[in-house]
């Protein structure tokens, strides 16, 4: 070692490194990259593939669909709300006054199905369209959100405020205030009113209905001594006489008359029981397609035949009876004997209502029905229920009061009287007379527009209530959410102004008090009043006398038929799109009402379906009222007799201006008018103080101009036609198949129909598919009880989320229902019959359309369902194209809305579709796993009744029975073993799970309309 | 009857060519710049494309609604033309391969561009079930490709699924088939064009051709063998699509004569396309010499006995139904003939039954307009013989309630426009760019050199 070199190395700083000694060279650089980490450039590779890397990561994070949405759990979960299950409230429907019972289905707090209630003992479980509709009346985004003081947002204190001192100025001066509303069933409201109105030297409340009743209460009043409508008890006659009165349809309570109606009409049950039912009418209802028998009788011949009627039967009971100066009888003479035998035969048991507003043959109907000793079995006006019955004059002589400026303040419910009335615009003018117009209405109409204060009541179903239904039975209604907006119950704005600040619930609880068990009212849905009394009647005699023959029609003229359809009423719930696109049972018309002719009175004016008539109506002394419509021919209709549907042409209409599809060939859904139909209610007369509906007499003239009628039916016969058929060969389609009482009791079956309807069971080729070794699910669908009335068809949409989508969609036949009910014309002697078919995916065993999908879009479930997979489906329509039935739908477009609103109707177990899928019936397959998770929880297996498909559950007539076919006890399996079973399309050996029971009409043999072919 | 014509008729190529006349013949076309009527007709053609092309363009971001179709009509104008597209390409198949099979030598002159159609007119066809999906963007769904989704495949069942393997095959088996056909008259015109980029695309696909023995041994191999694969596809690629129809239960569809009936259909309505357009190729390209009267002569007469068959068909059709005693399938032939659409039943009917019975007459099938005219009608025979199979049979089936019509949107016409510009615009650059006869096939058939009988 050399001395002076000192081995030692000095550090000069830290950062000089000690590494001197150099890192061992590292055998072959096996990891160069290890030796470089801080390589300040970066390589032109890296850079490509962390830019191919990052690149690549942002396109497959913008290929996401959905955007991101925030689902924040409760902080504390309230009671009785578990997410994704549904709870059930009972209610009561406040669609119309009938008050059926309802179960409110809540997901997550929010309503989003109204089912009908089992146990409620008026409607017994079935709910109609417009019932089931109105849930979308509580998520419509033109509701008022607040209240409006001169059209502008205001505060509920703000218009207390203001409306208090008003009305302590009004009380102080003596002034008159006025209530305006439509019939009040509610004992309670009743009562608010009467205490606000008390409080006034001068306060009347005055009620009005367009549908009215108020002949019946008038006759009821001369014959009864008491102003009441009675309970018609159709499920205790044997022989039902109807005149001009649609019970099955639209008629005081239909969904109660039809339950009442159909358990006479379910052969299974009650072949000795079948009632008998004859129907004189002008126009067809759907009550009068179900008739035995059904007349066609001019309005003005009504009173004559009812006339012969009450004095046969009286000669055949020996009560005297001044028939005055007969006239001679319009109809058939066989035809009247046969009616009035069969009434004789059951009397006691038999029940005649008449629809007329004309009282005198009202009281000659109470007649009919005393003589026969059908009050109290079949009809009862003991216990009626509370409703108005003003008279229909009262709202007129308000009129002249408003015009006069007599009245201070004017209240009007959640009401419509400007387009109501007849003279509406009238109406209008006398209101604009008034000091202080306060409304309840839950929007702006053409009347709530006109008031300074509009003071939004909440929806009904929002709302504390009760309603009257007669027989000692109260129907509850129950908040089944929070109020979705700043409204307050008419109730507690009523009582605020009279000075109290009472609830509306603590309201209602006062009316009854202990007269009901609360919590059980509640939970119920209703209860029985025990304590109030029946009140007997005495029938007066000396009320009865003939009715005076009405002038003759002039040659050229047509006797003016008005009525309510089905879907649209009054025009109540014009601003409902599922309403409005609900195919009339009759007509299948949507979106359009229009003036009904019969074929000849057609071919006589040179009409045919869309050509545009002049409806003129021109009162002696009166100014001449005309609306232009398309004309519409209707088999079946009087040959004298324009019926016209009443509730179109409804400002509140004009919002579906945008509704389906846009594009380039799309045609509006609104008229010319910016309006869905025409406003008919100029067209209803007063006479004899009562509202007439029915019978002015009117010219009808082509106009020259043409309005294309959107209807989901192009061919109507159930045969086809004969210059398309080989002569002798069939033309008749089997699809329904129909028999008379007699020859089914007789046979114990249905007739063959052709070259033969019943085909041997081929069997299957591949038997090991499909075992169906738990449940088979099938569904029977009950023809002779079925009406057409298409509750089913609403509650399958609602259930299902199934798309509006507008007149021009419909007009080129691609309506979405899964639901269809088919109607069919045929015809013996010029008397023509009409049959409804509900028609739905018919879950082929061997379906046609499953073999043909290329993507496995539509597959066979292990139960028998014919299940479709949206998201797999790539839309190549074949399936729909080889369906038999055709009762698969293509979304073709976007038909869904974005409307934050409405769609919190939506199920949230069903998939909202996109375009280009095909959807279809899925036998509520949904409720079908709902029942067997319930079934499951209780450790047992799903029982019979557990599951029911939407359309069964609100079927008023229970003609839809779902359920296990491999159950030999279930009721569906039971009702395949029936004679009168079928299924449609057997030959083609589709075996769908859907049969039908064949229709039967209570006819003599030699009437069977089977002479076909 | 066709083996007759090559026998007694005179030599097939007129004028006495030798085979550099026939190369100089074929080749001058492509090599000059092209005429102002090809360019009028390229600008027509491309309008009618890009009608096309906005119409489904629109279709696809607004939906099938655009269309006609309603809830009973599901396939209309987009089946009609898939399949009317499919029949016109088998006449190509039939002539290239068929007619190789059995030696018949006329068809030299018209092959190359009968298989060209084939190809073009498969194409057009292949579009029609892409836009005709509610989701066309899922269209390689039904392609049967490995993927994570499970047991959830295709549905071999389903007779789209067949379709797209017919298709499929067709296409390839036929563009090679065309292509190898191709690649000697590839390497004449690498020959004689000068450097440039046209030379080396030549080259490129000339597959290094050098017209040695063994590489002629193995093209004629090769050919022959792509012959016997593709002749079945003659029969099986309609009988396949006809099976869409067939296998489902719908009164009209559901026949068992569906697939010869549509065989038959497809080379009748190919081999009056064919005839369209190379009388058309054969008056603007001067190609008399090529495609003569014999020519026409022969296909008319394959026209003649094609529309025979399919007038039987029709027949039989009536008669089956009659004696079937099914109500619906009486009906869905009634509804035919007499019903809402009974026009394009009669249009069909004239136009593919009555118009070729003029073909009988020699004076007819030498009048080259006249052909012509007949050769169109029975284009648009077909075209309707489709329409009346999917539309009447769908618009009025077993249930009185669903009975609907059915009119087509502009929409719908124009997509139908846009495939006929398709075809054309296809066409007319394969005028410009391929020679339009197989000039090595040619050569093989000249009288040039050998002694007159």
């Amino acid at each position: 070692m050399m001395p002076e070199k000192n081995p030692k190395t000095y550090w000069k700083s830290l950062s000089q490194p000690c590494g001197a000694a150099p890192s061992p060279p590292v055998a072959g650089d096996e990891f160069p990259e290890s030796h470089e980490p801080a390589r300040q450039e970066v390589r032109r590779r890296d850079f490509l593939a962390a830019a191919g890397f990052a690149l690549g990561g942002v396109a497959l994070g913008g290929c996401r669909r959905t955007p991101v949405e925030k689902a924040i759990p409760y902080l504390v979960q309230p009671e009785a709300i578990v997410p994704g299950r549904a709870v059930h409230y009972a209610s009561t429907c406040g669609a119309c006054s009938a008050g059926c019972g309802l179960l409110v289905k809540n997901r997550d707090g929010r309503a989003i199905k109204l089912e009908g209630n089992d146990l409620h003992p008026v409607s017994r479980g079935g709910v109609c369209a417009v019932g089931q509709a109105s849930i979308l009346g509580l998520y419509d985004n033109r509701r008022l959100r607040h209240p409006l003081r001169g059209g502008e947002p205001a505060t509920w204190d703000e218009v207390d405020a203001d409306i208090s001192p008003l009305l302590d100025a009004i009380r102080t001066g003596g002034g008159s205030v006025r209530f305006l509303s439509g019939p009040i069933t509610s004992p309670t409201k009743r009562r608010v009113i009467q205490t606000f109105l008390g409080r006034f030297d001068d306060g009347k409340h005055v009620s009005y209905e367009t549908l009215s009743t108020a002949a019946i209460h008038q006759a009821h009043e001369r014959t009864h001594g008491r102003r009441a409508l009675p309970r018609y008890l159709f499920e205790e006659a044997d022989v039902i006489v109807g005149f001009d009165a649609d019970f099955l349809g639209t008629w005081i309570a239909p969904v109660a008359f039809t339950a009442g109606w159909s358990d006479r009409r379910k052969v299974e049950q009650a072949a000795d029981d079948f009632s008998y039912h004859a129907q004189f009418e002008g126009r067809v209802s759907v009550t009068g397609t179900k008739a035995d028998r059904r007349i066609r009788i001019a309005p003005s011949e009504l009173g004559a035949v009812v006339n012969h009627l009450a004095s046969t039967l009286a000669a055949r009971a020996g009560v005297s009876f001044d028939s005055g100066q007969q006239t001679p009888l319009p109809i058939d003479e066989h035809v009247l004997e046969e009616v009035s035998a069969h009434l004789w035969r059951s009397r006691g048991k038999s029940l005649v209502v008449c629809g007329s507003q004309d009282v005198d043959v009202q009281v000659l109907c109470n007649f009919i029905n005393e003589t026969l000793g059908n009050y109290g079995r079949t009809l009862d006006i003991s216990q009626p229920a509370a409703t108005g019955g003003d008279g229909d004059g009262a709202v007129q002589s308000l009129m002249q009061e408003l015009a006069s400026g007599r009245v201070d303040a004017l209240f009007l419910d959640n009401f419509n009287p400007v387009y109501d009335l007849p003279n509406g615009a009238a109406f209008a003018t006398a209101m604009g007379k008034v000091g202080l117009i306060v409304s309840f209405a839950d929007r702006l109409t053409e009347t709530s527009e006109q008031a300074r204060y509009v003071c939004p009541d909440h929806h009904y179903l929002e709302s504390w209530g009760d309603v009257s239904l007669g027989n000692a039975v109260v129907g509850f209604r129950q908040p089944v959410m929070r109020p979705l907006f700043d409204t307050r119950s008419c109730l507690e704005s009523l009582t605020r102004w009279s000075g109290t600040t009472t609830t509306a619930q603590d309201l209602v609880r006062q009316t009854w008090g202990d007269r009901v068990s609360w919590d059980r009212a509640i939970h119920d849905g209703f209860a029985s009043v025990s304590e109030e009394p029946a009140r007997a009647t005495t029938f007066r005699a000396d009320a009865v006398s003939a009715v005076p023959t009405p002038d003759e029609l002039s040659a050229d003229a047509f006797a003016l038929v008005l009525y309510p359809k089905v879907a649209m009423l009054d025009g109540r719930v014009a601003s409902n799109p599922w309403l409005h696109e609900m195919p009339d049972p009759v007509t299948k018309v949507v979106w359009d009402n229009y003036a009904s002719l019969s074929p000849a009175a057609a071919q006589r004016l040179g009409v045919t379906d869309g050509d545009l008539v002049s409806v003129r109506h021109s009162p002696e002394g009166g100014t001449a009222t005309s609306i232009e419509l398309p004309a519409l021919v209707q088999p079946g209709q009087h040959d004298r007799v324009v019926a016209i549907a009443l509730g179109y042409g409804h400002a509140q209409s004009a919002r579906f201006a945008d509704v389906g599809p846009e594009w380039l060939e799309k045609k509006p859904t609104l008229g010319p008018n910016g309006l869905v139909g025409m406003r008919a209610a100029g067209l209803l007369t007063y006479q004899k103080g009562t509202l007439q509906l029915s019978g002015a007499s009117v010219t009808v003239s082509p106009t020259g101009g043409k309005h294309e009628l959107a209807s989901t039916q192009d061919y109507h016969n159930i045969e086809v036609p004969a210059a398309l058929v080989i002569p002798g060969m069939d033309r008749r389609r089997p699809m329904i198949r129909e028999t008379t009482l007699a020859s089914y009791k007789r046979d114990g079956s249905l007739p063959v129909l052709g070259h033969g309807t019943h085909h041997e069971d081929l069997g299957d080729l591949w038997p090991d598919d499909h075992k169906y070794e738990g449940h088979h699910w099938g569904m029977v669908v009950d023809l002779a009880a079925c009406t057409g009335c298409s509750a089913c068809v609403v509650s399958c949409q609602i259930e299902n989320n199934i798309p509006v989508v507008g007149r021009d969609e419909v007009r080129r036949k691609r309506i979405m229902h899964w639901l269809r009910v088919d109607r069919y014309y045929s015809e013996t002697d010029g008397e023509v019959d009409i049959s409804h078919q509900p028609v739905m995916c018919q879950h082929c065993d061997h379906a046609p359309c499953e073999t043909v999908c290329p993507v496995l879009a539509t597959v066979h479930g292990e139960e028998g369902l014919n299940q479709q997979a949206y998201n797999r489906c790539v839309g190549t329509r074949y399936c729909a194209n080889n369906c038999p039935y055709k009762t698969r739908r293509f979304n073709w477009f976007e038909y869904a809305r974005e409307d934050k609103l409405a769609n919190m109707a939506l199920n949230p177990d069903i998939t909202v579709r996109t375009r280009g899928v095909m959807e279809k019936c899925s036998f509520c397959v949904q409720r079908i796993e709902e029942a067997r998770i319930a079934a499951k929880r209780l450790g047992r297996p799903i029982a019979d009744g557990d599951v029911r498909p939407a359309c069964q559950q609100s079927c008023p007539a229970g003609a839809i029975v779902f359920g296990d076919m491999n159950d030999p006890k279930s009721a569906v399996s039971k009702l395949i073993r029936s004679g009168r079973h079928y299924r449609m399309l057997e030959e083609t050996n589709v075996k769908p799970s859907v049969g039908y029971l064949g229709l039967v009409r209570n006819r003599k043999e030699d009437e069977d309309h089977q002479h076909h072919g | 009857m066709a083996s007759a014509v090559a026998i007694s008729e005179g030599p097939l190529i007129l004028g006495n060519k030798t085979p550099g006349i026939v190369t100089t013949d074929i080749c001058s076309s492509l090599e000059r710049t092209p005429a102002p009527s090809w360019w009028i007709a390229i600008a027509f053609s491309g309008s009618m494309l890009l009608l096309g092309l906005v119409a489904v363009a629109y279709q696809i971001a607004t939906g099938i609604g655009t269309w006609g179709l309603n809830n009973t009509v599901g396939w209309a104008f987009d089946i009609t033309n898939f399949v009317f597209w499919v029949g016109i390409g088998h006449a190509g198949t039939l002539i290239s391969a068929v007619l190789f099979l059995f030696r018949q030598k006329w068809r030299t002159s018209v092959n190359r561009a009968a298989e060209a159609m084939t190809i073009f007119a498969v194409i057009c066809a292949g579009l029609f079930p892409l836009i005709h999906m509610g989701r066309p963007w899922l269209a390689h769904w039904m392609a049967p490709y490995p993927n994570t989704r499970g047991s959830l495949w295709i549905n071999f069942r389903s007779p789209l699924v067949w379709d797209f393997f017919a298709i499929s095959t067709y296409f390839t088996i036929s563009f090679v088939f065309w292509y190898v056909g191709l690649i000697p008259d590839m390497a004449t015109l690498r020959d004689r064009l000068k450097a440039g980029w046209r030379k080396r695309v030549a080259g490129f696909f000339s597959l290094g051709w050098n017209g040695s023995f063994r590489t002629w041994l193995h093209y004629e191999t090769v050919y022959l063998l792509l012959a016997g694969l593709a002749t079945p596809l003659v029969l099986s690629v309609h009988t396949i699509v006809s099976w869409d129809f067939a296998t489902s239960v719908i009164p009209g569809w559901h026949t068992t004569i569906l697939p010869p009936y549509f065989v038959a259909g497809a080379i009748f309505s190919g081999m009056s396309m064919v005839l369209s357009l190379m009388l058309i190729a054969r008056k603007t390209m001067r190609l008399e010499d090529y495609i003569t009267t014999r020519h026409v002569g022969a296909m008319c007469k394959i026209l003649i006995a094609t529309g025979g068959m399919v007038a039987i068909a029709y027949l039989t059709e009536f008669v089956t139904a009659l004696y079937s005693n099914n109500q619906y399938e009486q009906f869905a032939f009634m509804n035919r003939a007499m019903g809402p659409l009974c026009w394009s039943y009669w249009i069909m009917v004239g136009c593919n039954v009555l118009s070729p019975q003029l073909l009988w007459f020699k004076a007819v099938r030498s009048n080259m307009a006249v052909v012509f005219v007949v050769t169109i009608f029975i284009n648009i025979g077909m075209w309707f013989e489709r329409f009346v199979i999917i539309v009447t049979s769908l618009h009025r089936d077993y249930l009185p309630s669903n009975w609907t019509g059915y009119a087509p949107t502009w929409i719908e016409i124009a997509t139908l426009v846009g495939s006929f510009g398709l075809f054309l615009t296809l066409f007319l650059l394969f005028c410009r760019f391929v020679p339009v006869i197989a000039m090595a096939e040619v050569k093989g058939v000249l009288s040039h050199g050998k002694k007159p009988h």
